[in-house]
């Protein structure tokens, strides 16, 4: 808005239409959170007979006084958060310096480097053949299987690579003349003024490590070494489809857990992730501009 | 392609191409080890040399298993959220202590079960023993011979052929039987098949306008369904759930066979056999029937149109708070129902009715005798425990004391008896909501009643009704006058025809689904009825029957 000319009228209009829009589209995201949120301090029977929308009915914690009341819970919590940790760790060293190496112009056998990476973004060889591999390496039950298959995720690879590529040269020179080997300009130069890439790449790595449990389900088969991701996906699975049951499910062979059990875990499981959303919405923006404008 | 044995030396694996987590159809081409020691069709002797360790010499019928030395199986475990394991589980500890066997435990959540499954088993990997398989999911694996047929084995396994014979299983077991005649499945037996699906109704209000809970007919039940319309204008008389992957599956399920049809969960392939020849189920009269009379219950406002594609939940949400008065059900489920009305304080009062009969008589599905069961690896095979492995299976899941064990645990522990067939449970235990407020669970806390040691909860008809409450039994007593129905006869298709029907039987079946909903909620006229039936034969139907009834007339020959 520019000082001193009033908005037009049809300007205006747009405006409200925008906001209302907004406004709804905001509703729509946000209602199923909250929704969640107010099941998770209602009474099962408010919740079953579909009294609670947004405000909590029958108001209670002690759900939450059950759920936490589960080892397994906590133990599969604190197996999220190793395996996050470390994952992201190992996953940001080699994509650093993997994109680092492909984002000097005078690397030898540079674009054959890039279209390996990229050719697995594409292809791979298969859920079996995963499995085999992994298996053979004897990762399967160990830390390693969560941390080692997924460490480099091409898509951030090439972004890093492109922020690099717009390092200016002259910076990295100038710390040539002055002495500094490969890599005390990469350590002590290039990375400190890399700050907005790699906190964008943590939280990218990080995000996608708390979320996931395929690969869990793929290599782990010990529930204590479950991240907490799979041990809420158990809970709120339903009976296993009806088809090949028929009318064979038997007394305590249908899963049932408490609606109110549901939210209450969902809503532990997310809460560290969407607490460390506002603080870093900033750095999200920047990192998605990353590389799109060449100097 | 014959499954054979040996001793393996190193058997090259090639698995290959599996569809990302299609739990069923993954194609694995194993180099299975093969031999020509004329392998072991059945009847024929297989050489246990080196592979008795741990077995007992003499082991029959009221034998009580105790391997001679300590063993140790590998159990493909099915970890259940209502149960997770625990290594200190009674069950454990009895099973070392007078079993003599341990397990060495790969598990997986229920979540991920059947996807896993077919991953571990894909991949060459699976442990000896592959609990909580259902009949037909095992079909699967025999192509790529990583599993074992059951069928050369169960002749070392003295209860197992006993029940077969004293039930008389053979006609369902024949129904397992593959293109090689034999069956790789050790499935769960029910002395008796036992009806737990019906509709469950406001008792209250049956009661206040005069309504029998036992309605001779689906006309019968219809016109009681308008009698509650008439007193409750503003009301469903009807609601209905287990819509998540069609529509009404359950309900479809149990109503099929007094249509002369099969729907819903009891579906399968569609396959629906008329005495002579195998017909598709989705096209024929008794469907159309069934579909009428559901278009009929909608058009009339008797049942709620959402019923068709809400989720179990928001039925119930219905049921309880009282907006419907009718929805289905099983016998455990109405106790939940029970628990949600008397948490929202009302006074309702619920309760089963019997199925009634319909156009097509008062039936009882067929095939209800075997459920889940479990599959052993072919590496099982090579194990120096193999027989003792039998043995301790037999007993475990075939053998009146071992099936007690895995249901009620030890005597004195966690049970007494009272009587023959009456078993009374500890009153600081509860179990499938006997004893409702003790502070120890039976399943949780102590490992038994677990669906991986206990099939069909006990499998004979007393252990099977054991800790059924009064209302169930009730429930199946007044089933019980209903015509069980003729099982089909088997026609096990060879790979290629698998193959190639599964190309059919998805468009087909989906289309059927489809349909289902469109008619019953009125979107199509049962005029179309004909449009509908020409639409499937054009989607390969009669290529699909004929294959069938092919295998159907190949196997009756050759057997």
């Amino acid at each position: 808005m520019q000082g001193g000319i009033k908005d037009s009228r049809s300007y205006t209009v747009f405006r409200v239409i925008n906001a209302v829009l907004i406004v709804a589209i905001c509703f729509i995201t946000l209602y199923p959170f909250l929704n969640v949120i107010a099941q998770a301090f209602s009474s099962e029977a408010y919740i079953n007979s579909g009294q609670v929308n947004l405000i909590p009915m029958g108001f209670n914690v002690t759900t939450f006084g059950y759920v936490m009341s589960d080892p397994l819970f906590w133990r599969n919590y604190g197996n999220t958060v190793v395996y996050t940790v470390v994952a992201t760790a190992i996953a940001m060293v080699l994509t650093t310096s993997f994109a680092y190496a492909l984002s000097k112009r005078h690397l030898k056998g540079r674009a054959f480097f890039i279209g390996i990476a990229v050719f697995t973004m594409f292809f791979n060889g298969g859920l079996i053949p995963n499995y085999i591999l992994i298996n053979t390496l004897g990762f399967k039950n160990t830390i390693w299987a969560i941390v080692i298959p997924n460490a480099i995720s091409i898509f951030n690879l090439l972004v890093m690579k492109a922020f690099f590529e717009n390092f200016p040269e002259d910076l990295e020179e100038a710390a040539a003349i002055d002495g500094l080997t490969t890599y005390g300009i990469l350590l002590r130069i290039v990375l400190p003024l890399s700050k907005a890439v790699i906190a964008t790449m943590v939280l990218f790595y990080a995000v996608s490590f708390w979320n996931s449990w395929f690969t869990a389900f793929l290599y782990l088969d010990q529930s204590e070494l479950y991240p907490v991701t799979v041990y809420l996906r158990n809970l709120l699975a339903a009976a296993t489809g009806g088809e090949s049951l028929g009318a064979g499910m038997g007394s305590g062979e249908s899963a049932q857990v408490a609606a109110n059990v549901k939210a209450v875990t969902m809503l532990l499981t997310v809460l560290p992730i969407v607490c460390l959303y506002p603080f870093i919405q900033k750095y999200f923006v920047s990192g998605v501009m990353l590389g799109s404008v060449k100097q | 392609m014959t499954q054979q044995i040996r001793p393996k030396g190193r058997a090259r694996r090639g698995a290959v191409l599996a569809g990302a987590l299609l739990t069923a159809g993954a194609l694995v081409l194993t180099g299975c080890a093969a031999s020509d020691d004329g392998g072991t069709a059945e009847g024929g002797e297989f050489d246990f040399t080196g592979k008795d360790v741990g077995a007992m010499e003499d082991y029959g019928v009221g034998d009580t298993f105790a391997a001679t030395e300590p063993v140790e199986f590998g159990l493909f475990y099915r970890d259940h959220p209502n149960y997770p394991i625990d290594d200190n589980w009674l069950l454990f500890e009895e099973l070392e202590a007078n079993q003599n066997v341990t397990f060495d435990i790969v598990s997986a959540p229920l979540s991920e079960w059947d996807q896993r499954k077919s991953l571990v088993i894909g991949a060459g990997d699976a442990p000896d023993i592959v609990s909580v398989t259902y009949p037909g999911q095992e079909v699967s694996f025999v192509a790529g011979g990583a599993i074992l047929p059951a069928s050369d084995f169960v002749q070392y396994m003295p209860n197992y052929m006993d029940k077969v014979e004293k039930w008389g299983m053979e006609p369902d077991l024949d129904a397992l039987r593959q293109e090689d005649g034999k069956y790789y499945l050790f499935p769960g037996f029910r002395e008796e098949p036992r009806p737990e699906y019906s509709y469950a109704v406001r008792t209250d209000i049956w009661e206040e306008l005069g309504l029998s809970l036992e309605p001779e007919s689906f006309e019968e039940f219809a016109e009681q369904l308008r009698t509650v319309k008439e007193a409750y204008p503003d009301l469903y008389p009807m609601t209905d759930r287990w819509s998540a992957n069609g529509p009404i599956e359950g309900t479809l399920g149990f109503v099929s066979p007094n249509f002369g049809t099969t729907g819903g969960w009891g579906f399968g392939q569609g396959l629906w056999w008329n005495g002579e020849e195998f017909e598709y189920a989705g096209a024929s009269d008794g469907y159309r029937d069934m579909v009428e009379y559901y278009a009929m219950l909608v058009e009339e406002g008797l049942l709620d149109p959402e019923a068709i594609t809400q989720d179990d939940d928001q039925a119930l949400q219905k049921f309880a708070s009282g907006q419907a008065l009718a929805m289905g059900t099983n016998d455990q489920e109405i106790v939940r129902y029970r628990s949600t009305i008397e948490e929202l304080g009302t006074d309702a009062e619920i309760g089963m009715i019997r199925v009634p009969a319909g156009p097509a008589g008062d039936n009882f599905q067929s095939g209800q005798r075997l459920v889940s069961g479990f599959m052993l690896s072919s590496e099982a095979a090579d194990s120096e425990n193999f027989l003792a492995m039998l043995q301790f299976l037999d007993w475990l899941y075939y053998s009146d004391e071992g099936l007690e064990f895995a249901k009620w645990g030890v005597e004195g522990v966690t049970y007494d008896k009272d009587g023959e067939d009456t078993w009374v449970l500890n009153e600081n235990i509860t179990a499938m909501g006997l004893n409702p407020d003790a502070p120890e669970n039976l399943q949780a806390d102590y490992g038994f009643s677990n669906g991986v040691f206990t099939l069909v909860h006990g499998s004979t008809v007393a252990l099977d009704r054991s800790m059924l409450r009064p209302e169930a039994l009730d429930f199946v007593e007044s089933m019980s006058s209903k015509d069980v129905l003729e099982l089909p006869p088997p026609a096990p298709l060879n790979e290629i025809e698998r193959e190639q029907v599964s190309l059919y039987q998805s468009s087909l079946k989906d289309h059927v689904w489809q349909n289902t909903s469109a008619f019953i909620l009125g979107q199509r006229s049962m005029d179309e009825w004909d449009d509908y039936v020409a639409e499937l034969e054009g989607m390969n139907m009669p290529a699909y029957l004929d294959i069938v009834n092919a295998a159907q007339e190949r196997y009756a020959e050759s057997n």
